[in-house]
């Protein structure tokens, strides 16, 4: 490459040579002797590449050329250290990319705003919980109310609908998530369209032919190509034409962290029983018509409500509020026969809540910030671990560097071109970190979710994060170059400089070494912490994947038909006969041990209800609620849950004969006490109506929400005296259910060919897809902890080896004494070992501590929690001799007389 | 450790003077360095000799500020040389230093022999 300035340069040299000609010109002129003319004229003229620099410096811009001279110096130095080089490229990289990746992902759950002009005045309204699910709804008239009694405060409505089905021109339909908004919902958040136009007035109407429809962003984009060309889009949603108006901003994702609805839909919509919106009533005998529009139902709860109020003026509008809302709150005191409840239900007051206050923030906040002190400790073992390398690195370069300073180098200079060398690495590092980040993120957000339900955040680059990025750069700069290198110029080279024998380094001073051996301590400890964990999470993974759900959770599949279409609701009656086809079928089927249907389709599914036991009205709210199932026959055999009293359902419990009921142990607990539960009489409500179903039998506990979270109480219904459609069916295999999928697919389509399909998955599958937090913390710490083993290798390696490469000269001498390859050996191995005990201990301590303080996401016992500590050290203690083990047997097999020789 | 010379420091001493005495020589004509060189240490029967340590770097500055312009051309002994020329700004300069220069000269003669002056 040919620079500006060399050109400047050979054009000063030209005019200095010319001066010194004509100096020697004249001088001969005047009659001397050629020769002696020169001589003369060159000591006149003095140090000529001084002069040159001198004149060069004039220029002003020699800083920019030494710059780049220190750069070509640095590359250079860089490609000639390939092994260095890579390690810490690789370092840095992962050590800001785990910490960028896992800080987007707490920034996005937990710090991050709603992207909306002033989000603090955006709360959500807490009314009151509805009687069963407990949830923060309302009503419609209800909210209606609210928002008549205060016409200057914008409260938005929306409600959550299950996943609906997208039907686009010539291609395969599509999922969407949707939910159900006001028509001043984006108005009162403050959100502008990206295109087109958001919810009018207008949009809320009764009866449309064709719903207008809001999209997200990125939903749109992925869907039909871009925004611009999403608006106008005719398609069918659930069978229901609707069109797309517009497109929301583009880092709008719904106010709920996490769940990033698809498609925005006007709250009348509700009205056309499209969707399916989760409710809550007042239970059975309420006067409640699901099947008909709940616009003007007082006593189904559905819409959350979420308001815009500057802070001054919460608590005169929530008074305001208390007033309208108050014949909903004793609507609702209907729903319960505990005074308690009654009473303080009358006395609840609306509150506001911020928007930040949500379950998943709950759920990750611990978890993530875990995951962020550990991503901080392996960003810090990989500063360590560099800074040693960069230390062993330097005093291999003591003698360059000494007699350097010695021919005049400036001490400046010198450590600017180190660190200016670590610089570029830092960058380039930087660079991965971010792209590292970036995928980290995306994997993280997987990782963390549910099977079936991807989360989604804004992880756009926010300032924050790129603030991190520049620190966490900032600071290992410092760690692992700037520190090193201004040690050792202080400490090393001062006293090595001059004396090849000292530089040749038998003499690593003492206080050198306890550096590095320091150094390389607290990357022992460090890299145990990050180990113990792993094992612990592993553990706990482990357990949340083999606890006992009281359920065979191992053979057996989940297959869901789509039963909710006319064909099959309007001729429910005819569905028994169906169940018991479907189920006969597959019994038939080799492999099968049996199959039943039942209502929920997975878990995290019963609905929440109220058994009041007949001739006793003193029993409380917590005692009568429950979780309810309807299930078909053979149920319980198929989950493998036994039955502890009284008898299955039979095909004898029709809808003509006695309404029956079977209850888990934990109900009947809740109920009866220990007393037995078989021929107790229950119904929905309190007296007069409470003696509808006779329970016929008890059943053991299982988690049917979970292996998480506790056996709820359940109460199981038989299906065939409340022919419903069903959401799954269950079969248990004989062995792995995973193999039978196929038949049984072709088994159902011989029932009913018309029958779709939408799913088939093993119940182990289900379950285990449930565990994200675990799996987020069990597989990161396992990617940390064998980063930082491979770190404390590399690291017990490169000091190791240049350790003994300083020495070889004396284990030349002792091996010339008469030392044995042993002794020289076990000389590295033994000093390794210290080191490793050393950083044991502290870690040790400190797994200890960790342990403790993430107790309540580890479900390891103790022992297991001690043995992740054994063998963790262990490992490591391994990891480190072997990577000793090298370069001591290198020094153990040199040959004496050729080391010797070299001094 | 050793120091750089402090080549720089001679150059400060006679900076103002000496870029003075370059633009005052390159009035009349364009010339080159060792033209100047001479032209000085003639003018002043070899007093002031100008080194070529601090003469070039005062070129190159004069010429950064463009108060000189520098090409190449032949010699009247047919070698190349690089002849610097003086700018319309250059004069500019050299006047306002000449009228700074004799101020000074007369303050200092006042300071120094205060019984020549009326």
């Amino acid at each position: 490459m040919h620079w500006p300035w060399e050109r400047a340069k050979e054009n000063l040299s030209e005019e200095l040579e010319s001066h010194l000609e004509m100096a020697i010109a004249e001088r001969v002129a005047d009659g001397e002797d050629p020769a002696q003319a020169r001589a003369a004229a060159v000591r006149e003229l003095g140090n000529l590449p001084l002069i040159e620099d001198v004149t060069r410096e004039r220029w002003g811009w020699l800083w920019l050329e030494n710059c780049l001279h220190d750069t070509r110096y640095a590359l250079r130095q860089l490609r000639r250290a390939p092994a260095f080089t890579a390690t810490a490229l690789l370092t840095l990289a992962f050590g800001i990319g785990a910490n960028l990746g896992v800080f987007q992902l707490l920034y996005a759950v937990i710090l991050a705003e709603l992207p909306v002009p002033h989000p603090e005045e955006v709360v959500r309204i807490h009314a009151a919980r509805s009687p069963f699910d407990q949830s923060w709804t309302v009503s419609y008239p209800a909210y209606q109310r609210l928002r008549a009694s205060t016409p200057d405060v914008p409260l938005m409505a929306s409600a959550y609908a299950q996943d609906a089905t997208l039907e686009l021109p010539n291609r395969t339909p599509i999922k969407a998530a949707c939910t159900l908004v006001s028509d001043n919902y984006f108005g009162g958040l403050g959100i502008a369209p990206a295109v087109g136009r958001l919810f009018v007035q207008a949009d809320e109407r009764m009866g449309q032919s064709e719903w207008p429809v809001v999209l997200r962003y990125d939903f749109a984009r992925n869907t039909f190509g871009s925004a611009q060309q999403a608006v106008g889009q005719h398609v069918l949603l659930n069978d229901r034409a609707v069109v797309v108006i517009g497109v929301a901003h583009q880092r709008f994702l719904g106010d709920r962290t996490g769940y990033a609805p698809d498609i925005w839909l006007p709250l009348a919509l509700q009205s056309t029983g499209a969707l399916a919106v989760p409710w809550d009533s007042l239970g059975p005998g309420h006067d409640v018509s699901l099947n008909k529009p709940w616009y003007n139902q007082p006593t189904i709860f559905w819409l959350v409500l979420m308001a815009r109020i500057p802070p001054e003026r919460r608590s005169a509008v929530l008074s305001h509020w208390d007033q309208a809302f108050r014949n909903d709150r004793e609507v609702m005191t209907e729903a319960t026969a505990d005074p308690v409840v009654k009473a303080a239900l009358l006395n609840v007051k609306t509150e506001v809540a911020p928007l930040s206050e949500n379950g998943m923030r709950k759920r990750f906040t611990a978890p993530l910030t875990f995951l962020m002190a550990l991503s901080a400790s392996i960003f810090l073992v990989g500063c360590l671990n560099l800074a040693n390398l960069q230390l062993a690195r330097l005093h291999a370069r003591a003698h360059e560097l000494s007699v350097r300073m010695a021919l005049g180098a400036n001490r400046s200079r010198l450590i600017r071109q180190i660190v200016l060398e670590d610089a570029l690495l830092v960058a380039a590092g930087s660079v991965c970190a971010f792209v590292l980040g970036r995928a980290a993120s995306g994997i993280l957000v997987r990782w963390a979710s549910n099977r079936n339900a991807l989360f989604t955040f804004d992880l756009h680059p926010s300032l924050a994060v790129a603030a991190l990025g520049v620190g966490l750069m900032l600071l290992s700069l410092l760690c692992f170059s700037i520190l090193p290198a201004v040690i050792f110029i202080r400490t090393g080279v001062a006293q090595t400089a001059g004396s090849r024998a000292k530089v040749a380094g038998i003499s690593q001073t003492s206080r050198q070494r306890v550096h590095s051996n320091v150094l390389l301590c607290t990357q022992v400890s460090l890299s145990l912490l990050l180990s113990t964990m792993s094992g612990c999470f592993a553990a706990t993974l482990v357990h949340w994947e083999t606890v006992d759900v009281g359920m065979d959770r191992e053979h057996v599949l989940i297959v869901r038909p789509e039963l909710h279409q006319p064909r099959y609701t309007d001729h429910s009656e005819m569905l028994p006969e169906l169940y018991s086809q479907i189920q006969e079928r597959l019994q038939a089927l080799p492999g099968v041990r049996s199959a039943a249907v039942e209502m929920c389709g997975g878990i995290h599914c019963g609905w929440i209800t109220a058994l009041y036991v007949h001739g006793r009205n003193n029993l409380t709210d917590a005692q009568v609620h429950g979780q309810e199932d309807h299930v078909g026959l053979g149920f319980f055999s198929t989950l493998g849950i036994p039955i502890l009293r009284g008898r299955d359902f039979s095909s004898s419990d029709t809808d003509k004969t006695q309404r029956v009921a079977i209850i888990s142990h934990a109900y009947a607990r809740q109920l009866f006490g220990d007393a037995d539960p078989v021929g107790q009489w229950v119904g929905y409500v309190p007296a007069p109506d409470d003696h509808k179903f006779l329970i016929v039998g008890e059943v053991a506990d299982a988690r049917v929400n979970g292996a998480e979270r506790e056996a709820p109480p359940v109460v199981y219904m038989s299906i065939n005296q409340n022919p419903a459609p069903v959401n799954s069916i269950r079969v248990r295999a004989v062995g792995d259910p995973r193999q039978l999928s196929d038949s049984v697919r072709h088994a159902l389509y011989e029932v009913d060919p018309t029958l779709p399909i939408s799913e088939i998955v093993p119940l182990v599958t289900e379950l285990n897809g449930d565990l994200g937090t675990e799996k987020l913390l069990a597989r990161l710490a396992g990617i940390y902890a064998s980063l930082t083993l491979l770190l404390v290798a590399i690291g017990f390696y490169g000091v190791m080896s240049s350790r003994t490469a300083r020495r070889k000269s004396e284990f030349g001498i002792r091996l010339a004494l008469g030392a044995t390859r042993r002794h020289i050996q076990m000389l590295i191995v033994g000093q390794t070992a210290r080191i490793l005990l050393a950083g044991i201990l502290p870690g040790a301590i400190l797994s200890v501590l960790a342990v403790r303080a993430a107790g309540h996401f580890l479900y390891g016992s103790v022992g297991v929690n001690s043995l992740a500590i054994i063998m963790a050290s262990l490992v490591l203690v391994s990891t480190g001799s072997i990577a000793a083990l090298i370069p001591a047997r290198r020094a153990a097999f040199a040959d004496p007389l050729e080391t010797l020789r070299g001094e | 450790m050793t120091e750089t010379p402090k080549y720089q420091n001679r150059i400060e001493l006679l900076q103002g003077t000496l870029d003075m005495l370059v633009l005052k020589a390159l009035l009349r004509e364009p010339m080159h360095g060792y033209a100047i060189a001479q032209l000085i240490r003639s003018r002043s029967s070899e007093v002031l000799t100008v080194e070529t340590g601090s003469l070039y770097p005062a070129l190159h500055r004069l010429e950064r500020q463009k108060w000189v312009k520098s090409n190449w051309k032949l010699s009247e002994s047919k070698q190349r040389a690089k002849y610097y020329q003086l700018t319309a700004l250059g004069k500019k300069q050299l006047t306002a230093d000449h009228n700074c220069w004799l101020q000074m000269v007369c303050a200092f003669g006042a300071v120094m022999e205060p019984e020549v002056q009326p």
